[in-house]
């Protein structure tokens, strides 16, 4: 006998879905064709990934939803061995290489590991709807890449409540999310502080022109700066911060327009429904009942704290190997794979580097090999551009003449 | 570079005009003469603009305020010239 799959009662199947300007509904988007289980879905759309989520929603079937950008072959392979048919954006499939009874109701995140290659978190539809009751009527903005945690929240939100529209704003569109979002009548929009900041720069007007009753930030620290900006343009919108993971999901949410969170809610008495906060050192550690498979229990964050007066700050990453770029992670260690792969390259650091707009940029020193003549920044560029997204090429690269003594003897580039 | 009456040191505006261009060019672009120029048509990204801040720093030796000015467009080659000009004086 076949099990019976887990489907999910789509009660907003009737919202508005706003991709590359035509306005749908969820029932009316697009259908595509004959998606195996499990399957990875790889996208190059906003439409394409809305399409696949609706169809795992209906269906009940094992999914993973990413952009294909993120996915290299290696990784391909890995989720065809555990199990996945790898569909591509042209709709190509690639049968598993393991076959596998599915996980019926099973939607899979990737994540960015320490080590900058990305961890696969299982959840359900049901552990990614983590806003529950009535909800005021909204439309938000739907600018994350699909697949991450962010991009869940939002279009889970819309599935699974009544009036909640979704605008997908396509990577080409960022620059303009503003004009679009004004012309939809978006409402409310999520996104990270340098996605708020980079808005606030380019044109404030068209920013405040979008009728915006909600705004979000969460993915990276969020500071009073941008907070205040934000309060100055929006003076009666609610203005919130969500810390979230793939990992513990929404643990913390903060509505009083401060940065932090009240030290009052570390350590507080166990409760069900609500995110047990703790730190281990300066050190953020999550019990959530958001969390994904597997991840019950304590875990640690990764990400550092430090308390300021009545409030606890969340000011970065333990491990600095992730540089976070305007909201795109890279991880340094690969960066400086890249360089060292180079002929011309004998040494290769890799940091990042606080910039305006983009929160951080990617920075490099190197030490060429002389022996092979001279290197310049554009040999290096160009041969990082060809390997890596472009948040990931170094932008300013100094070159050593000799390789520092430390390099010698740590290995902690 | 020039030194204000103040003793201040600041990148000029025709010097930042040719480190916007060295940006340009080693994302295999050209910038264009016109200062009407609009940064969307010429492909100047966040990212560039990100990285032309970071060259005025490096060349002044400080960092730019990037809090002080006010909330302003920036869309034409101009612009991000008149902004860099506005944030070394902030």
């Amino acid at each position: 006998m076949t099990p019976r799959r887990r489907t999910t009662a789509l009660i907003g199947d009737d919202n508005t879905v706003v991709v590359a300007g035509k306005s749908l509904t969820w029932r009316t988007l697009h259908k595509l064709p004959q998606l195996p289980s499990p399957a990875a879905v790889l996208v190059d759309n906003g439409a394409d990934a809305l399409a696949a989520l609706r169809h795992h929603a209906v269906h009940g079937t094992e999914l993973l939803v990413a952009t294909s950008s993120r996915v290299d072959q290696r990784m391909r392979e890995e989720l065809g061995e555990s199990g996945f048919a790898i569909v591509l954006p042209d709709g190509e499939v690639t049968p598993a290489r393991l076959k596998r009874v599915e996980e019926s109701g099973r939607a899979w995140l990737l994540t960015s590991g320490s080590t900058g290659r990305p961890k696969r978190i299982g959840h359900t539809l049901e552990s990614l709807t983590t806003v529950t009751g009535d909800q005021p009527p909204r439309t938000w903005l739907l600018p994350y890449s699909p697949g991450t945690y962010a991009w869940w929240q939002v279009v889970t939100l819309s599935l699974t409540h009544a009036d909640q529209g979704v605008v997908v704003i396509e990577p080409d569109e960022l620059e303009e999310w503003p004009s679009i979002a004004a012309t939809h009548g978006v409402t409310a929009a999520s996104g990270t502080p340098t996605f708020w900041r980079q808005a606030i720069y380019r044109d404030a007007d068209a920013l405040a022109a979008v009728p915006l009753e909600q705004l979000t930030l969460g993915g990276e620290p969020v500071d009073q700066a941008i907070l205040d900006q934000l309060h100055e343009i929006f003076p009666t919108a609610r203005i919130s911060w969500i810390y979230a993971s793939s990992e513990v999901g929404a643990s913390i949410v903060v509505h009083d327009g401060k940065a932090g969170f009240p030290r009052e809610w570390l350590d507080r008495a166990p409760d069900p429904d609500r995110p047990i906060l703790s730190a281990d050192g300066d050190e953020l550690v999550i019990r959530s009942p958001h969390h994904g498979a597997g991840l019950v229990g304590a875990v640690h964050t990764g990400d550092r704290i430090e308390y300021d007066g009545d409030r606890v700050l969340i000011t970065g990453r333990l491990d600095t190997d992730e540089i976070n770029v305007g909201g795109s992670k890279v991880s340094a260690g690969i960066v400086r794979n890249v360089l060292m792969g180079h002929p011309g390259v004998s040494w290769a650091r890799v940091f990042a580097r606080k910039a305006p707009l983009v929160g951080r940029m990617v920075a490099a020193e190197v030490v060429p090999n002389r022996a092979l003549g001279p290197l310049t920044n554009a040999d290096l560029v160009q041969w990082c551009s060809s390997r890596l997204p472009d948040y990931g090429v170094p932008r300013r690269i100094t070159f050593l003449d000799e390789i520092p003594q430390k390099e010698t003897l740590k290995s902690d580039v | 570079m020039v030194t204000l009456e103040f003793g201040l040191m600041t990148v000029d505006r025709g010097r930042v005009r040719e480190m916007m261009g060295e940006v340009m060019t080693s994302q295999g672009r050209t910038l264009p003469a016109d200062d009407t120029a609009d940064l969307r048509a010429i492909g100047f990204r966040s990212l560039d603009f990100s990285e032309l801040a970071l060259r005025v720093e490096d060349e002044l030796g400080d960092e730019l305020n990037f809090d002080a000015p006010g909330l302003r467009r920036i869309a034409t080659v101009g612009d991000v010239l008149d902004f860099i000009e506005q944030l070394q004086t902030a």
